[in-house]
């Protein structure tokens, strides 16, 4: 391990006064946004005597309200200027560049176009947390309404509305959960990066992000989406004007995923440090980038399905639509191609942090390297084959379930190799419980009953009762919130001394922990026996049978919900009071804890040279 | 101690008994007894009391299928909770980090039968699918010339069941109790997905192409008739109920609705 | 070792302040999705009758309930009914309100005033009178079992979860569709299109108190996808709850 004196910054302050790059921020972008948007709009609208051709016009001004609100932000933000300037042939000067990197502007750098990988991940990291601050509070929604049946709470539309935008707003964040704030922050010092590969791509990833955040909450104003998250058609062609502030949120959000996919795969690919090796890269960078490589290809037909779904609804192209020659399977089909790979694009980085965690916290080695690549690599490479195994009832070539179900059930495979690393790393330790460290034990029961639910949920004849059941509901939460989010978590709180130079504080660490994942367990068991009693997915109201099982689960809600504050105010608490973080707390040995805090802007005074992966933990041998 | 003693190697058989001896070991191997035994009880008690009561042969060897995944999984909830159970609870708590383990960096062994007994339980599991799946379509394909053919139609929230050989059509399903049914099942809008809860068969309901689905009635009892697809505001609501009955209730329900008895 | 910069005392506070901001937060946004959610017309209470009627070797309590379906917003007016509050959107509806409050094991006669051209149903099985009394449903004096599937212009269809919590009901009532220049029975008449309504009653017996829903069949959202969406799928205007209660 290498230590570094401490850094103090003799560089000037970039001041490129007559540079229009200068004036612009958030502030700016939010105006030529809205008035981007307002002036689209009103260009576009229209009145017609046919009903149906009203409803395409109405659903083409607001789509394309909606994309010129995300590219009148970007203008007005600055967005283009770099690719603008070298089209005209003058390229930004060296010291607009570093302007742009927001060197000694403060807080307000958070708010403008800036290019540092650390305040990318910074406004990442604020971004998931607005995100999923919304749509938990969405669940605390559907949960109050579900405690006793009647739907007396809250009526059918607005319902499906929250389980269709609690959906979405929360595989939004899982997506960037990790490899947004931690992808960006920490993995370029990890793999001895001055910098992402595109400093200015990263920024652009991030801002695109952001647009989209402003569409998704107009959903509600446009009268909700009835679709759930995976909008199926035609469903989702019968749907009011809501469904095009869904439809544009995906479009937006798939460019910002393959602008982060690509510029996290070339930072790792060709801004690895001297030395280090493809066996000596850290398994949460290896995690992130088999993540976010099978996101670019996955994304598209996301993206295809939504603007196939968009020209449906105003042309009446009929792609979906099967009374002019369209088929709803076409558009499962697109979905789940994207939307099985996308549950493990979420899951992958959540593991890869805990494993990150696991060796410094047990002070061994990471066990069997080598199987925790091929693990990650296993499940990535079957995600892709096995998206038919949510359409086993759907009609469509029921002679084909056989091999899907295979092909699924296969997965398990690699995933044991996941649990053989976490296992294999905690034997024979004596670990550290610290916070990061529990995770891994949530992590290990969350995702031991996740995974075995979900080998029922792949049998087809098991399947024949549980799909579409709040059985299915219960196991996917068990994956992505039981195993997903406790990793990020616990990557926030092994990762928070770098990236705030405070410590998180402790004792509220374990508060939420333990109030989380007790209320986790209750939430989700209840679920369980709802599902397996018969309950449907999505429903505002109930018989009465399940009525136990469900107010067990809205206790547990509340639960979670309440972890959350405090750990949200462990946060908020820590960033600004809490004790000051020593470099390198946890004693860990990978290139992150070797710079100091505030992470100089290059990241390292001298290129370090990595000679031995960072688990070179153990005594000596005698 | 004399020096060529120490040179011996020790048989399998002895490293093997030394290893059971382990401290360690024999904690583990206590707390894979006690998880693994857990679920063994769970599995054959939260299926069988939560399932609903079944009225085909498929909604029981659905039931089973749960049991039987839960028991081949309990060995593996067993190795895994131990393993956690016994690091945890010797854990080091405080702020000193504990000392370096042992610089372990692989086990051929263990990575090996950890990846054979994956391989091995992963391969039972498809397997016995397989086999549950097949025999179920053998099933389907067998009844069919005896069939009673119901016509599923769905409608965005509510369904109807049509009975063309009867000439009857109906909101509430009725089965007679022990004649195979063919369901043919399409929908006039968006999808929905046709569950009778109690017979442990499901459909979609597609408006651009019928889908059909078999089953045998073989018990009496009431049916809670389900949409498993969101479709739209009132999909709670798009719900209904049906029984199984004797054939002659069954004759006597047609006649009543105004069909005539096939 | 102090784990902050803070005082004990303060940040004990300040965390729990964070956790009552946190429930205010959520709270408000459920107080809010709570109100939204509020009926836009209020309840629609049955008045009841005096006198029993025997139905099956039961004696029943009677009640009675009155509903329109208007093309529009304007109709209503036209024909001479006050609604209490005008709807948002310029859509087909049920009114004087699609929340509808019924007593529990009573004789219920409802009669539909329909005033509204048609087509022809996505399922036929709607076109049949289910869950009445006698199984009929009387048609400007007509007593008739069902209509002809391409002659609706929208159905009166009630249901509910059948669980054992509640009993189950189901009511389905095609209306007939009025066509241009139909001499309809109605003594008042539509300005706008000089279009009589038709007057629909029938009677179906509630059972034990409930919460069921109420929604058109009659594919009547023009411009969506099945003609299901807009006005058939927003709660308020071709769709209901009834509350047995």
């Amino acid at each position: 391990m290498t230590t570094l004196s401490s850094h103090v910054s003799s560089r000037p302050i970039p001041n490129p006064k007559n540079s229009l790059i200068t004036k612009l921020n958030a502030g700016t972008g939010l105006i030529v946004g809205v008035v981007f948007a307002v002036a689209t709009y009103n260009l576009l609208k229209g009145e017609n005597e046919d009903p149906g051709i009203a409803y395409n016009i109405h659903n083409r001004a607001l789509l394309a309200a909606m994309f010129m609100w995300s590219i009148g932000f970007l203008v007005g933000i600055g967005a283009f200027i770099g690719p603008w300037r070298w089209l005209i042939g003058k390229d930004l000067t060296a010291e607009e560049q570093l302007y742009l990197a927001g060197d000694g502007q403060g807080i307000k750098r958070y708010f403008k176009y800036c290019t540092d990988h650390k305040v990318v991940g910074i406004q990442y990291l604020w971004g998931v947390i607005t995100l999923l601050g919304v749509g938990g509070a969405m669940a605390m929604m559907i949960r109050t309404n579900l405690a006793a049946p009647g739907g007396h709470f809250i009526t059918a539309s607005v319902y499906n509305s929250l389980v269709g935008l609690h959906g979405i707003t929360m595989i939004i964040a899982m997506i960037i959960v990790a490899t947004g704030p931690f992808g960006n922050y920490i993995m370029p010092i990890m793999i001895g990066a001055a910098d992402m590969a595109f400093p200015r791509l990263n920024a652009l990833s991030w801002w695109v992000l952001f647009t989209a955040i402003p569409v998704l909450c107009s959903a509600w104003f446009l009268g909700g989406i009835p679709t759930g998250w995976t909008a199926y058609a035609p469903l989702s062609i019968q749907a009011g004007p809501g469904m095009n502030a869904f439809i544009a949120t995906i479009i937006i959000f798939a460019v910002s995923t393959a602008v982060a996919g690509s510029n996290i795969t070339a930072t790792v690919i060709a801004m690895r440090a001297k030395g280090m090796t493809w066996n000596r890269v850290p398994i949460f960078v290896i995690g992130a980038t088999i993540s976010v490589a099978l996101a670019v290809p996955a994304f598209p037909t996301f993206m295809v399905s939504m603007i196939m779904t968009a020209l449906d609804r105003t042309y009446m192209t009929g792609f979906f639509d099967a009374n002019i020659g369209g088929s709803g399977w076409l558009y499962a089909h697109l979905f789940w191609i994207m939307g099985h790979p996308e549950v493990y694009v979420i899951l992958i980085p959540g593991v890869a942090v805990l494993m990150e965690i696991v060796p410094v916290f047990v002070r061994m080695p990471l066990f069997s390297y080598i199987g925790a690549v091929v693990g990650f690599a296993g499940i990535a490479g079957l995600s892709i084959l096995v998206w038919a195994h949510h359409m086993y009832m759907s009609g469509w070539m029921p002679m084909l379930n056989g091999p899907f179900m295979v092909t699924t059930e296969m997965i398990s495979i690699p995933t044991g190799l996941i649990f053989l690393v976490m296992l294999g790393t905690l034997w024979h330790g004596k670990p550290w419980l610290k916070l990061p460290m529990l995770g891994v034990y949530a992590f290990l029961w969350n995702m031991l009953v996740g995974g075995i639910t979900g080998i029922y949920l792949s049998d087809v004849p098991a399947d024949n009762y549980l799909h579409g059941s709040m059985y299915v509901t219960a196991h996917f939460h068990y994956t992505l919130m039981g195993a997903a989010l406790t990793g990020a978590v616990a990557g926030l709180a092994y990762w928070f001394p770098k990236m705030t130079g405070r410590m998180l504080n402790e004792r509220a660490g374990y508060v939420s922990f333990w109030l989380i994942q007790i209320g986790f367990q209750v939430l989700y068991l209840g679920m369980f026996t709802a599902g397996a009693e018969g309950q449907p997915r999505r429903v505002v109201n109930y018989a009465s049978q399940f009525a136990t099982a469900n107010r067990i689960s809205t206790v547990g809600a509340y639960l979670v919900g309440t972890g959350f504050v405090v750990l949200l105010w462990a946060v908020v608490h820590s960033w600004r009071h809490g004790k000051i973080a020593p470099m390198n707390p946890w004693g860990a040995k990978s290139l992150e804890w070797t710079v100091p805090y505030p992470v100089p802007l290059v990241n390292f005074d001298t290129p370090p040279v990595v000679t031995s992966d960072p688990y070179g933990y153990g005594k000596a041998v005698k | 101690m004399s020096e060529h003693n120490v040179d011996l190697k020790p048989t399998p058989g002895d490293r093997f008994t030394t290893f059971l001896k382990r401290k360690d070991i024999r904690e583990t191997l206590a707390w894979a007894a006690f998880y693994t035994a857990g679920f063994v009880v769970l599995g054959g008690v939260f299926y069988t009391k939560w399932m609903p009561t079944s009225l085909s042969t498929d909604m029981k060897s659905i039931e089973r299928l749960m049991v039987i995944f839960t028991w081949i999984s309990a060995p593996v909830c067993g190795l895994v909770l131990s393993i956690a159970t016994y690091t945890f609870r010797h854990g080091t708590r405080g702020d000193v980090p504990p000392e370096d383990g042992p610089p372990i960096r692989t086990n051929f062994l263990g990575v090996a039968s950890f990846g054979a007994m994956a391989g091995i339980l992963t391969l039972t599991a498809v397997v016995y699918g397989l086999i549950e799946m097949n025999s179920a379509s053998e099933a389907a394909a067998k009844d069919a010339p005896s069939a009673l053919i119901v016509e599923v139609t769905g409608s965005q929230w509510v369904w109807s069941f049509n009975y063309p050989a009867q000439g009857v059509s109906s909101n509430e399903l009725m089965l007679p109790k022990g004649q195979p049914v063919i369901f043919k099942i399409h929908s006039v809008d968006v999808n929905h997905s046709f569950w009778p809860v109690q017979l442990g068969i499901k459909a979609d309901a597609n408006h651009f192409q019928t889908t059909s689905v078999t089953t045998t009635p073989n018990k009496l009892g009431r049916l809670d008739v389900k949409c498993a697809e969101l479709c739209g505001l009132y999909h709670a609501y798009m719900e209904t109920e049906g029984a199984v009955v004797e054939p002659a209730d069954f004759n006597n329900w047609v006649t009543q609705n105004g069909g005539h008895s096939a | 070792m102090s784990d902050s910069t803070m005082t004990g005392t303060k940040r004990t506070a300040s965390a729990i302040i964070a956790v009552a901001l946190g429930i205010a937060v959520v709270g408000s946004l459920g107080l809010t999705l709570h109100k939204i959610s509020a009926d836009p017309h209020g309840k629609l209470y049955a008045t009841k009758e005096s006198g029993t009627i025997n139905v099956a070797g039961k004696d029943y309590p009677k009640a009675t309930i009155k509903l329109g379906v208007y093309a529009d917003n304007a109709q209503p007016k036209d024909v001479g009914v006050i609604e209490a509050k005008v709807n948002k959107q310029d859509w087909v509806h049920f009114g004087p309100s699609t929340h509808l409050v019924l007593p529990a094991n009573t004789y219920i006669t409802m009669t539909i005033r329909a005033y509204d051209g048609g087509e022809r149903l996505n399922t036929a099985y709607f076109a049949k009178v289910v869950g009445t009394v006698g199984g009929t449903m009387n048609v400007d004096g007509k007593d008739v079992t069902s209509i002809p599937d391409d002659k609706v212009e929208h159905t009166f269809t009630l249901h509910g979860i059948p669980s054992q919590g509640q009993d189950s009901l189901f009511v389905n009532i095609p209306l007939m569709k009025v066509e241009e220049g139909d001499n309809g029975f109605l003594p008042t008449q539509d300005p706008g299109t000089g279009m009589k309504g038709h007057t629909v009653t029938f009677s179906f017996l509630t059972k034990g108190k409930g919460e069921y829903v109420f929604n058109c069949e009659y594919p009547c959202g023009d411009g969506t996808y099945a003609k299901f969406g807009a006005a058939m799928s927003t709660y308020g205007y071709m769709s209901g709850k009834v509350t047995v209660a």
